[in-house]
């Protein structure tokens, strides 16, 4: 992928970022929407597009970090794949902590039997 | 009354073949208010020490064959006046982020062969009207004011000295490579933007500015690379990410007016 798509991609994940975490945060820490915005239906998927923007802002940004810093004719492509294995790796982690959220909801949005 | 002013020079000194590690050393001269750095430098390589090596051709801001670090910031020796530094002890140091040669005396190859890269020059895809001109290309005065300001770098490298990505990053291609590609991809007679765009578009390319805009408030020429790196990054998401349909501007080719043949000189008998 080129630098530019990358960075493009940074900000928007920036962007993102901003609006999830900051309703992650009133989730745990308003008394009054935090509850609301726990039980609302669209709560894991929120918390997965978190999870996904956070590691690619992340790891984009210690890439670039670490692409300047050792500078090398291979060190920027080994390092751009170290980080999207640990990425890929840190991903199925959180999908798998965060899969507990989905069958408290999932009764939610089926029609009752 | 001409004003003079004793003042100390600490010079850096350094001779790769003779010396373990730099060193520096102290100079006393007498200074008036019309003497540049380099009238100092060249003062005390003529009476005081004549091994003092330095670099420099033109001595009015065009050649930027000066550049240096004087008390600190990266200057053109010829440009800066010793007394307008208003300090009692003047400071000279080669520029950061390129190898010294010796002494004073640093080494731009790396500089050129990142420059040779980017392909420096207008690129043309008329090549029978490059290989064989009918005429030259106009160019609107705001099609001129588009590169203009840009245009003004004399390559002295005191913006690759003072940018503190450089100094990590030793691959970066630097401000003014980039400013002169944003120089040329600016210009309207230039057709060579996709190609110079692949290099730029790298690892160690335009992304890596961090905007610390060290390199503008150092230029000798008022010349602004962090805005063209802006402007350059601005071009590249319009190509490379939204995709943009490439359109080739076109300039429209004059005829060369026509001239008199020149009068044929009588044989001599």
């Amino acid at each position: 992928m080129r630098e530019s798509t990358l960075t493009f991609l940074q900000y928007i994940s920036a962007l993102i970022l901003i609006v999830v975490a900051s309703l992650h945060l009133l989730a745990n820490n308003a008394p009054h929407i935090g509850p609301l915005i726990h039980d609302s239906p669209m709560y894991p998927t929120m918390m997965v597009i978190f999870l996904t923007a956070l590691l690619y802002h992340l790891l984009n940004g210690l890439r670039s970090i670490l692409i300047e810093i050792i500078p090398g004719k291979y060190a920027a492509k080994s390092i751009s794949w170290c980080l999207l294995l640990i990425g890929i790796a840190a991903y199925i982690y959180g999908l798998n902590t965060l899969s507990d959220l989905f069958p408290k909801v999932i009764p939610h949005i089926l029609p009752a039997p | 009354m001409v004003e003079e002013r004793e003042v100390t020079f600490r010079v850096f000194r350094y001779n790769p073949r003779e010396d373990v590690a730099p060193h520096w050393e102290k100079y006393e001269i007498k200074v008036t208010k019309e003497m540049s750095v380099l009238d100092c430098l060249l003062k005390i390589k003529e009476e005081l020490d004549p091994t003092l090596t330095l670099r420099y051709s033109c001595r009015q801001a065009i050649c930027g064959s000066c550049g240096l670090i004087i008390n600190g910031k990266p200057r053109l020796a010829c440009y800066t006046r010793a007394l307008e530094l208003d300090s009692d002890v003047i400071e000279v140091a080669p520029l950061k982020n390129v190898k010294v040669i010796k002494d004073l005396v640093t080494d731009f190859a790396p500089l050129f062969e990142k420059e040779r890269r980017i392909y420096p020059y207008l690129m043309r895809k008329d090549l029978d009207e490059v290989n064989e001109p009918t005429g030259f290309y106009r160019q609107s005065e705001k099609d001129l004011l588009e590169y203009l300001e840009f245009a003004n770098c004399i390559e002295c490298g005191l913006c690759y000295a003072a940018c503190p990505v450089v100094a990590t990053d030793p691959l970066y291609l630097g401000p003014f490579v980039l400013n002169r590609v944003y120089r040329l991809c600016a210009d309207s007679r230039d057709q060579g933007t996709d190609v110079r765009l692949e290099v730029v578009d790298s690892d160690h390319g335009c992304w890596r500015c961090h905007f610390a805009a060290a390199c503008s408030d150092v230029c000798p020429k008022g010349v602004d690379p962090a805005k063209a790196i802006q402007f350059l990054k601005r071009i590249v998401v319009k190509r490379h990410v939204l995709r943009s349909k490439i359109t080739e501007r076109t300039v429209e080719v004059v005829p060369i007016p026509h001239t008199k043949q020149k009068v044929e000189l009588p044989e001599e008998d």
